[in-house]
């Protein structure tokens, strides 16, 4: 095993090192992954179900044990060392979250009384309520309308920018991931199957655009 | 980020996670303090005053005195377990649980913050059965002892909750631990009789159930009579204590049915 110091994790928002993740049932939804992301990058990871994305965020956020590698978040240790929670997800105040997600009418509405879009809204509030330095969401646009995404394209451009938030967004969109993502990944049965620039992707497949480099590498 | 700010931050998760068990108590008084004390002071009301009168006395005392200190074990141990048993459960059950997995939070302060609203409602709701059963405590009484005794069998109970609340999968589970083990343990250890009156194997039985000593030391504080040495109940509650807290401690940082 390589020594940390080898891994250069300092100027990685998140490095993983050989993530493996062999599920109780005999799954294996992570397999040896590889992936590094640099810090202040809007980074798209674009996989089909089961490829490993929601995996991924599980472990780097705590919420699934981890097998064998390593994950290091801005150079901590992100199973052993409690400190690399704090830098998975900050946010502005909640009543500014409330208000960016126009929120504020429903502020004393229980969560399950609120409609599928405004619990999207609330899910992503509550994401970025610990003002994180790299934030993961896991598909947060899905099953929003346009508008709403939109909306949210613009406050996650907006933190991503003025703020310097690393953001690491799982999507089926590919237009979400070109309209927003500086360097994307395609993921496949728990590996990294490519990564890059849409530009780079997209040249390197041969595609005339990123859907195209996408499918290609998902047929490789 | 220094070590000590990053151990500020986690005391303030921690505090703000007890806040909130401790908060859904209160908030929820009429399910989590009412019945408790409706259920004792009935208990009081029926076995102490209505049949109290036929037994008369057991150990040199009059039976309400004998029960008060019993149904303040089963009050604190039943109601410890439940809260915390139920809030995790629920926090599982509805998604929240992940908001306190991602949190930095050791996992002492996470058992610890839990066990705060099962103290809570067990100690709040035995001290308003004390206070209506007070008049029944004999003079001389060591309140100290007594609630010594009741915040152990919190801690033990309640860190069962956590347990039960973190490895229930359904309601029914966690309901079946409540039932099977916890309410018999309670009814046979001793509260409504003196174990050694009862024939073989019941007197036996009876001892082998730690509730009984925690009722005994309870006994003593509240009434000074015992039929064991107080000192030797609380220390193997207290060494119980422990182990439970340690293994608790273990499972949530191991992620044992928490984490897949």
């Amino acid at each position: 095993m390589r020594a940390p110091a080898d891994l250069d994790r300092s100027s990685q928002a998140l490095l993983v090192d050989r993530l493996t993740k062999v599920y109780g049932d005999g799954t294996t939804a992570l397999d040896g992954l590889e992936l590094r992301i640099p810090a202040g990058c809007f980074f798209g990871l674009l996989g089909p179900n089961g490829a490993g994305k929601t995996t991924l965020i599980g472990i780097v956020s705590g919420l699934v044990r981890a097998g064998a590698g390593r994950v290091f978040v801005f150079g901590h240790d992100a199973i052993a060392d409690l400190e690399a929670r704090l830098l998975v997800g900050v946010a502005p105040q909640e009543v500014h979250l409330l208000d960016a997600f126009d929120l504020s009418a429903k502020a004393g509405t229980k969560p399950n009384r609120l409609s599928g879009g405004m619990r999207r809204r609330l899910l992503i509030a509550r994401a970025l309520v610990h003002r994180p330095r790299l934030a993961m969401l896991d598909e947060p646009t899905a099953g929003v309308d346009l508008e709403l995404r939109h909306e949210l394209w613009r406050y996650l451009r907006r933190l991503h920018s003025q703020e310097g938030l690393t953001v690491l967004l799982t999507t089926h969109y590919i237009e979400e991931a070109e309209a927003l993502c500086e360097r994307v990944a395609f993921i496949r049965a728990g590996r990294i199957a490519a990564e890059g620039t849409p530009a780079e992707l997209t040249d390197r497949f041969g595609g005339a655009r990123l859907e195209d480099a996408y499918l290609e590498a998902m047929r490789a | 980020m220094s070590a000590t700010e990053l151990e500020i931050r986690q005391r303030r998760g921690a505090a703000a996670l007890a806040g909130r068990e401790t908060r859904r108590v209160l908030s929820l008084w009429t399910q989590t303090i009412l019945p408790p004390v409706l259920t004792a002071t009935l208990f009081l009301a029926v076995f102490g005053g209505a049949l109290g009168g036929r037994i008369r006395h057991i150990e040199g005392l009059p039976y309400l005195s004998f029960i008060l200190p019993g149904l303040l074990v089963m009050t604190v141990a039943a109601q410890a377990f439940a809260n915390c048993a139920t809030s995790l459960f629920q926090a599982k059950n509805e998604g929240y649980i992940e908001d306190v997995l991602t949190s930095p939070l050791r996992p002492r302060q996470l058992v610890f913050s839990y066990l705060s609203g099962g103290l809570l409602r067990g100690l709040l709701a035995a001290l308003i059965v004390a206070a209506v059963g007070l008049p029944f405590a004999h003079e001389g009484a060591q309140p100290a002892l007594a609630a010594f005794a009741l915040i152990l069998t919190g801690l033990v109970f309640a860190t069962l909750g956590v347990i039960t609340g973190i490895w229930a999968e359904t309601f029914d589970q966690q309901a079946f631990i409540a039932n099977i083990v916890i309410t018999p343990l309670a009814l046979l250890g001793g509260l409504f009789y003196a174990a050694q009156t009862l024939g073989e194997p019941w007197s036996t039985l009876t001892r082998l159930d730690p509730l009984y000593y925690l009722i005994d030391a309870t006994r003593a504080g509240l009434t000074g009579v015992h039929q064991s040495p107080a000192w030797i109940s609380l220390a193997l509650a207290g060494a119980v204590a422990i182990i439970a807290l340690n293994v608790t401690t273990a499972l949530i940082a191991r992620g044992w049915h928490l984490k897949p």
